[in-house]
């Protein structure tokens, strides 16, 4: 699959994005390519699904085989990509309103399936591309036309989900933190399984609160404390249900992980098939007598 | 006596019914005997009254009709459900142990016979067996060589042990024993000749998951729905011996889309669902047809609308996979019109999928998909299983289709209105597409004259698609007649059946089947020289009537059957009679 002498430009499209300037998804998308670059993927073999929203657009500035699908179900159609050709390098993004609410049920179980794709959430608590309603990430108080004294709901938290899914990796990136959003996406890549980044994507156009200043502020960079280590259940458990604080980084590896393909024994590129009847077809037939 | 034996079991849903039924019917056509099974089931796993039914006869058979000779009744509510199939040459086995017969409501002349199931089976080895014990009972009531039961026991029960198989060939012999020393004397018997020939026994899904696997298909995603679970079971485990995976997906939204991405993957996918489910991946249909993904969609049709009646029949659906979705695009229906031919039209299907880069559904109604039929082998003959994969370019003639920057043009516009497919991993073909309006390199666009030039090519394959396939339909009956009755789904068989019926009474009638809904032969010939039309179907507005009457300008008569229940040949020959009066 690797090829050599792929340049991160190379996964650019030459369609210039329409998201506003400053958005958060400029430099995540970045991160992307660079990230696929360097673990030596080629756009021929690496296969881009998107979802709805500012961030499903992703798609169409890449460049690579891709598909822009429908809203919230990018999981499965990279599942399918994925097992009927585990070659192909598979990645999947989309936004928090995308995956967590009208895909939330793909995602518990995309995760628990373990297939070997790289989830990449741009989370920005926000309906971006529908301009401005609380998404299932935004804060209780967040004010906004649809909910004018806020969601009063607490906002559902992706890591916990997929830990309780049983995921195999669970990372938080930000999308202004090219160096480590890049690194992370990654390691991501190189995990033999289902990997989630949730990275904060701020949308400066309607969501003043969870900006970059914001996160800059607060998040809490793992690879800088000395005593975290992202292979350890039990603590990674307490810092993704830590109430007070925001992480970034890996928050949980699963070292052991076994990816479906693997698991399932689907290795073979399923678009390889005879002109006729495959052999042994026959007996099908003899089974009915 | 008649050689047409009509052959029922019938208790509680949890009796063991449908494997019974089964053991039966594949010992028949294992002796060379034509089979054809029907089952009556409730939505409920325990309880409630169910029944396994089994016609045979040394010739073809392939409908239902409303005589039963021998029943096995394990629940005194079975002989109230059949008794309008009862005559006086009926016999009936059951268990006085378990079944009292009190007020024994069934016709006089009918012949009870009391049976110690339960008793037999223990002595046998175990009380679980008496159901093989009234099989045994049956085999000397139809004057059926008991050693036919032989190999089905052995199929059904070799996976359990010798012992187990043994058991149940001596459960089968004390019942046949009993029936012979206790009723001699009494009551009718049948007689069933077998013949060399040896049938295969198969029903419409399963004929479906064949055909699929045939035609190369790998990759099936499903959420569980009656009718349509066992082209799901089917495929589990046998695909996998041809490289190929089943995914239970978490529902049907997520099937659709499983099998999207295997199919832009370049596999060849399917996905399999009734009605409900149907509505389900409406959304995601449009995305398959907008990205001009090949994919086949099955459609178990059950009754409707809502949950409807899920166990029961109906051809409900039609308008809902002609015109479902929003926006417009274009769509293939193929109805396969027999279990047979839902083997050969799911390979078709596949076909039709890759060479024209449209979802294709493959619709078979719950009657068709759950009765089992006898067929000589060959055919299902492998051999003459194509692929064709349509467009597919590789490195080598990619660059025919990239525009002067070298970029891959997956939905150009070409004269037939099919594009050129680069599966990925193919150099020089990476594209994008999007159920977003788009050009012809797959990018988003508002253009107005790219959108038209889109929605033409599109439509532009059915068009090529009726100049290059055979959409052409099936013909019974007379040819000359003036008197025309279309039909399309399972109805063709008892169709089939009634023209005896119809013969009989001297009425001539020319029916034709059609097994493709969209695009379909054009029948206006056929319409306009028949002085008498009508068509025939298992709903209440007559969905294909309307597009039969759509296409020819002219109006036709309807019959239509709505309660869940399959047409019979005799019913149905008098309704055409009345019909065409
Ligand atoms: C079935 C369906 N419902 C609603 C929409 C409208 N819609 C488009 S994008 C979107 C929300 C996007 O939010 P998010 O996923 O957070 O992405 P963002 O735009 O913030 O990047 C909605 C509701 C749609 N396209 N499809
Ligand atoms: S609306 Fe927000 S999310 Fe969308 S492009 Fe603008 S900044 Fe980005």
């Amino acid at each position: 699959m690797s090829s050599e002498n792929v340049r991160f430009t190379d996964f650019k499209s030459d369609k210039q994005p329409t998201w506003c300037p400053g958005c958060g998804d400029f430099g995540t998308m970045n991160g992307m390519m660079k990230a696929l670059a360097e673990t030596g993927n080629s756009p021929d073999d690496t296969f881009v699904v998107a979802g709805i929203g500012c961030s499903g657009k992703i798609g169409t500035y890449m460049r690579s085989y891709a598909l822009h699908g429908v809203h919230g179900r990018a999981l499965p159609v990279g599942t399918g990509v994925k097992l009927a050709n585990p070659d192909l390098e598979v990645m999947v993004a989309g936004g928090d309103g995308d995956g967590y609410s009208i895909g939330a049920g793909h995602f518990v179980h995309a995760v628990r399936r373990n297939v070997d794709i790289t989830y990449v959430v741009m989370d920005n608590r926000i309906y971006g591309l529908t301009k401005g309603q609380a998404s299932p990430t935004s804060r209780p108080d967040f004010e906004t036309a649809t909910t004018p004294e806020g969601p009063k709901q607490p906002p559902v938290n992706p890591l916990a989900l997929a830990m309780a899914a049983g995921g195999s990796f669970i990372a938080q990136s930000f999308s202004s933190d090219a160096m480590r959003h890049t690194e992370i996406v990654q390691e991501a890549i190189e995990h033999d399984g289902f990997s989630l980044v949730n990275c904060f994507s701020p949308c400066v156009t309607f969501n003043d609160v969870d900006t970059y200043d914001y996160f800059r502020d607060s998040l809490v960079d793992l690879s800088e404390e000395d005593d975290y280590d992202p292979t350890d259940y039990n603590q990674a458990k307490d810092a993704i249900l830590e109430a007070d604080k925001e992480y970034m980084g890996i928050l949980y590896q699963n070292e052991d992980s076994v990816p479906y393909h693997e698991a399932h024994g689907v290795t073979e590129n399923m678009a390889e098939i005879p002109d006729g009847a495959p052999d042994g077809a026959t007996d099908l037939v003899r089974e009915f007598y | 006596m008649h050689d047409d034996l009509n052959w029922a079991i019938g208790g509680e849903a949890g009796d063991g019914i449908a494997s019974t039924g089964k053991i039966f019917a594949q010992a028949l056509s294992r002796a060379g005997r034509h089979v054809f099974t029907s089952k009556d089931f409730a939505s409920r796993i325990r309880g409630g009254y169910t029944a396994y039914k089994v016609r045979t006869s040394v010739d073809q058979v392939q409908s239902v009709v409303d005589r039963l000779d021998i029943l096995i009744a394990l629940t005194e509510r079975t002989v109230d459900e059949n008794l309008d199939e009862l005559h006086e040459d009926s016999v009936i086995i059951y268990d006085g142990e378990r079944t009292e017969f009190s007020d024994f409501e069934a016709p006089e002349d009918v012949t009870g016979l009391d049976v110690p199931l339960k008793s037999l089976a223990e002595d046998a080895g175990g009380a679980i067996m008496r159901n093989v014990v009234a099989l045994g009972a049956v085999c000397a009531v139809a004057d059926f060589p008991i050693e036919n039961l032989d190999e089905s026991l052995e199929k059904r029960f070799g996976n359990k042990g010798e012992s187990i198989v043994e058991n149940n060939k001596q459960a089968a012999r004390l019942g046949s024993e009993y029936v012979e020393e206790h009723f001699a004397e009494e009551g009718p018997r049948y007689s069933l000749d077998t013949t060399d020939n040896d049938y295969v026994l198969l029903n419409g899904d399963e004929a479906i998951g064949m055909g699929a696997i045939a035609a190369g298909c790998r990759f099936y995603a499903g959420y569980p729905i009656t009718p349509a679970t066992d082209v799901m079971e089917y495929l589990t485990g046998r695909i996998e011996q041809f490289g190929g995976h089943v995914v239970q997906a978490e529902d049907e939204l997520a099937a659709i889309n499983l099998a999207l991405g295997a199919a832009r993957a370049g596999a060849r996918s399917m996905t399999a669902t009734s009605g409900p489910g149907i509505d389900l991946m409406a959304e995601t249909f449009g995305l398959v047809a907008t990205s001009e993904t090949p994919l086949v969609i099955t459609n178990v049709m059950r009754s409707g609308p809502s949950t409807g009646m899920p166990t029961k029949q109906e051809q409900g659906d039609l308008n809902m996979m002609l015109k479902g979705g929003h926006g417009e695009i274009p769509r293939f229906v193929v109805a396969p019109t027999s279990v047979a031919e839902c083997f050969h039209k799911t390979v078709e299907a596949f076909n039709l999928a890759e060479k024209y880069q449209v979802p294709v559904y493959l619709t078979a109604d719950l009657s068709m998909a759950v009765t089992e039929r006898t067929y000589e082998p060959d055919e299902f003959d492998m051999d003459e299983v194509e692929v064709d994969r349509g467009k597919l370019v590789d490195e080598g003639d990619i660059s025919a289709w990239q525009n002067e920057k070298e970029q891959f043009q997956p939905h150009a516009v070409t004269a037939d209105g099919v594009s050129p497919r680069a599966l990925p991993g193919t150099k020089g073909g990476v594209h994008m597409s999007t159920g977003l309006e788009h050009d012809e390199l797959g990018r988003r666009t508002e253009d107005t004259d790219v959108r038209v030039e889109q929605v033409d090519k599109r439509y532009r394959k059915v068009d090529t698609a009726i100049e290059q396939e055979n959409f052409d339909y099936r013909e019974f009956g007379d040819s000359e007649a003036d008197s025309l009755v279309i039909s399309w789904g399972s109805n063709e068989g008892t169709l089939v059946e009634a023209l005896d019926y119809l013969d009989e009474d001297g009425v001539n009638v020319r029916v034709i089947s059609v097994p493709y809904i969209f695009p379909r032969p054009d029948l206006s010939d056929e319409v306009k020289a028949a002085e008498d039309v009508v068509v025939v179907e298992a709903n209440a507005t007559g969905q294909f009537a309307d597009v039969v009457e759509h296409d020819v300008l002219e109006r036709v008569e309807r019959i239509n059957k709505y309660d869940g229940v399959d047409f019979k040949a005799d019913e149905l020959a008098a309704e055409i009679k009345e019909t065409l009066a």
